[in-house]
């Protein structure tokens, strides 16, 4: 009996110290980090953002990955950009002139700009980096492809004739196609450009350790007088949202650029964490392949669409980081309004549908997603929820690389792959609504919807844009060859001793204005 | 001598067949690396130029043997990715996850070789029991989960120890050993739990055996018993275990890699495929395949030096 006893006070002991153990861990720690006053911008130190991936290419010309942009931020600067309100404004370019046929640009540089090597920033700079970024090799091709000519005027003007108007223009120079590279650094370094990027921007590149950080150093002469205030920032590499909250929170890293949704809650009542939850300009949702059967079906793709319940899978998968979406168009897009709204699901209303498609007892199809957490609950969801209807769906994960493929070559019957959305409207719309367009997987084809959104990207006038993408998208809306699910927010960590951070509604941090207690 | 050198030229078609595998699966895999380098924006004609680039139209013999040919001269050739040396970024990522690999061993031996000797020695007593359930504890319990325990008592609420990062033991020695505790801990408990109950077992049944009986029988006392004549049969099994769990460790470290940030071998891999950079990963796992052969070989010369009945080269090919 003695050797039981034993047993039980082993275990009890044991029981004991792991509550122990656990007491101590949820005692909340009592140091308070500085509150973020409006004081003076203190010069100095260093910053430390988190990153949810290695960025693969530092050289605008060839980035492929979102994440790129981000250290983009901090290297290069573009010719113009956008401000918080999403509105193209100088950056390298002081004012431009834009001809009234609309096919005509010309820039006036500013004057005194150096590049991180040294060399002089000039006309001819742009023109080589525009030029690089045309190449048939680079990544930007697509975006630059209305560009006729590039004349260069003087060394601080710049001219550049579009083969036929082209409204994102600016916009899209207010991303990487409209990042300057240093000429000399390119020759010097060639392929390895990447990996010595020279730019004109608030820090120059110091090292990096692949897999773990890059780190950057104050640029003395920048060109923006008593920028930036920091004196480096460094990206440190944490692929889990989780692992950067730790970190976040044991203050080894002061933003970072994701967030997990669960947590948004929790850290409400933080003294050292504020989280800042934004819509961004891109959006998820499912791609129906209207060249082949079931969704070669108009009704078939609507009574899919109409038995979404968006509300409930921002709330349940996206812990309100998300908003409901009906279009391409967020918020923070001039294009955005009616168009977005959301019908809410109706059971009769698709049951009719299916009448009408003479499916009265249903139909099933196969949706190909993502692996994430995130893309398993939205689909779970979506399977519920279209069960009441008589709707089956199969799930099918798929490894991104694969999905892509897929997609590009029609292999499904409807694929979940969104869009991280860029500011213009137009790049949230042509290519995948348009025929041929190279993120039209749902080979969709509607002349009218080809003619009106042809028609909106060559109109210099931002009402009759809206007039034309609200046309093209009450179409689309009716033959929903993609389904809208929702807009993602960029929901960023900060601690509260960092002080000067804006949200941009490209969802990218500017460090240069960052300024650290 | 020869034992070696007979060794190392099994190894050769080894691992000759290791690289076929891994290049012909690679290219099974859907997703063409074109696509997938290019992202979701990229135009067909983008697509054919990189393919062009990339040698991917030529035939998949062809692109091996060339492959092959570059790797007999030392050149693993360059990611695709960010065109850097293969054999460079090996070479960065390889120092963290070596460093990671002996100190998971060597917490693993620290922890397994007493407790499995004193929970061997005294069967069924509040000892056995603690580490038996230490250690099935350790087998269930996720290593990931620990880690992030861990983050959560010594790097959040207690501030002891850095969340996460790496810092190369050249750049700041002090840096390095603080921020590879956590990890080092978190799966060198789990290890340890599989090696302490080999030991147990295989100790156990050593102690059974006629000779240790003798051996008491000639009045020896227990420790010497135990060290000279059961343990040195007892390990063994061990070792054998211990050259899986290393060879293991090399290129699968991937999860504790991720939570801790700390920029390995598994990681490397593991980026590489989903970004189909195929130069990358052959190289890398041709490089895993190598230490994994070395690993083995080491394990055979360790048996022979603990058992001296196990006979390795001349003696044993009589």
């Amino acid at each position: 009996m003695s050797k039981k006893q034993g047993k039980v006070a082993l275990s009890i002991l044991l029981a004991g110290s792991l509550f122990a153990a656990v007491g101590c861990s949820s005692q909340s720690s009592g140091t308070d980090a500085g509150t973020g006053n409006n004081s003076a911008p203190k010069t100095g130190g260093t910053l430390s953002i988190s990153l949810d991936a290695d960025p693969p290419k530092l050289d605008p010309a060839f980035s492929t990955a979102l994440v790129d942009r981000m250290v983009f931020q901090s290297i290069y600067d573009k010719l113009v950009d956008v401000n918080e309100n999403g509105e193209v404004v100088p950056m390298l370019a002081e004012k431009w002139d834009v001809s009234p046929d609309q096919k005509s640009y010309t820039f006036t540089l500013r004057e005194g700009v150096k590049f991180h090597d040294g060399t002089d920033f000039n006309a001819e700079a742009v023109k080589f980096s525009l030029e690089r970024g045309m190449d048939k090799a680079s990544n930007r091709k697509n975006e630059l492809n209305d560009i006729e000519k590039i004349t260069v005027a003087d060394a601080k003007t710049i001219k550049i004739d579009l083969k036929q108007p082209f409204a994102p223009f600016l916009s899209i120079l207010s991303d990487r196609a409209g990042m300057i590279v240093s000429p000399e650094a390119v020759k010097k370094y060639g392929d390895e450009f990447l990996n010595h990027p020279v730019g004109t921007g608030p820090f120059v590149y110091k090292e990096r350790q692949k897999g773990s950080s890059i780190t950057l150093e104050k640029n003395p002469n920048y060109w923006q007088k008593g920028l930036p205030y920091l004196d480096s920032v460094t990206y440190k590499i944490m692929n889990d949202a989780n692992v950067a909250l730790m970190n976040l929170k044991s203050g080894q890293v002061d933003i970072t650029n994701k967030f997990p949704y669960k947590e948004i809650e929790n850290v409400k009542n933080d003294p050292k964490i504020s989280v800042v939850n934004e819509p961004g300009q891109g959006y998820q949702g499912i791609h129906l392949n209207t060249s082949k059967a079931p969704f070669d079906n108009k009704e078939l793709r609507r009574a899919v669409d109409l038995m979404i319940d968006r509300d409930a899978i921002v709330k349940v998968v996206l812990s309100g980081a998300g908003s409901a979406a009906h279009s391409p168009f967020s918020k923070s897009q001039f294009a955005y309004g009616d168009s977005d709204k959301v019908e809410q699901p109706n059971v009769e209303k698709a049951k009719e549908l299916l009448k009408k498609a003479g499916k009265e007892n249903g139909f099933s199809f196969t949706l190909k997603l993502g692996t994430s957490p995130t893309n398993q609950q939205v689909g779970q969801m979506i399977q519920n929820m279209l069960k009441p209807a008589g709707i089956t769906v199969n799930l099918e994960k798929v490894e991104f690389g694969t999905m892509l493929e897929q997609s590009k070559t029609g292999n499904f019957e409807a694929v979940s792959l969104g869009w991280s959305g860029r500011p213009d409207p137009d790049q949230n719309i042509y290519d995948f609504a348009t025929k041929g367009g190279s993120n039209n997987y749902a080979q969709y084809y509607n002349p009218e919807v080809d003619r009106v959104l042809k028609e909106a990207r060559q109109e210099g006038d931002q009402a009759k844009r809206k007039a034309g993408y609200d046309a093209a998208m009450k179409i689309l809306n009716d033959e929903t060859p993609y389904v809208y699910l929702y807009h993602d927010h960029n929901v960023f960590g900060v601690s509260k001793s960092v002080q000067g951070f804006t949200y941009y509604p490209d969802g990218l941090i500017r460090t240069a204005s960052i300024s650290k207690n | 001598m020869r034992f070696l050198v007979r060794r190392l030229l099994l190894a050769v078609p080894v691992i000759l067949l290791v690289t076929i595998m891994v290049f012909s699966l690679l290219h099974l895999l859907p997703g063409d690396p074109a696509t997938v380098i290019l992202g979701q924006e990229a135009t067909p004609e983008a697509i054919d130029a990189m393919r062009e680039e990339l040698g991917l139209n030529q035939p998949i013999v062809m692109q091996y043997l060339k492959w092959l040919g570059g790797v007999l001269q030392g050149d693993l050739g360059r990611s695709l990715v960010d065109h850097s040396p293969v054999s460079e970024l090996i070479w960065q990522r390889l120092p963290a996850t070596l460093e990671l690999t002996i100190g998971t061993f060597v917490v693993a031996l620290l922890i397994a070789i007493p407790a499995g000797i004193l929970s061997a020695t005294r069967p069924n007593s509040w000892i056995d029991y603690t580490s038996t359930f230490f250690a099935l504890g350790g087998m269930s319990v996720p290593h990931f989960w620990l880690g992030m325990m861990f983050i959560v008592f010594f790097a959040v609420k207690l501030g002891w120890l850095p969340a996460s990062g790496y810092v190369p033991f050249t750049e700041n020695p002090l840096a390095n050993i603080t921020a590879m505790i956590m990890p080092v801990l978190a799966t060198g408990l789990r290890e340890s739990a599989i090696l302490m109950r080999m030991l147990r077992s295989s100790l156990l049944e050593v102690m059974h055996a006629d000779y240790i009986r003798t051996a008491y029988a000639k009045g020896h006392k227990e420790s010497f018993v135990i060290f000279r004549h059961a343990l040195k049969n007892a390990l063994v099994p061990v070792v054998t275990t211990s050259g899986l769990i290393v060879a293991g460790l090399l290129g699968g470290l991937v999860i504790t890699e991720s939570i801790f940030s700390i920029p390995g071998f598994g990681k490397l891999i593991v980026e590489s495929i989903y970004n189909r950079d195929f130069v990358t990963v052959q190289g890398a796992i041709l490089v895993c395949a190598l230490m994994v052969v070395m690993v083995n070989l080491l394990v055979d010369i360790l048996y022979a030096v603990i058992d001296p009945r196990i006979k390795v080269g001349k003696e044993a090919e009589q």
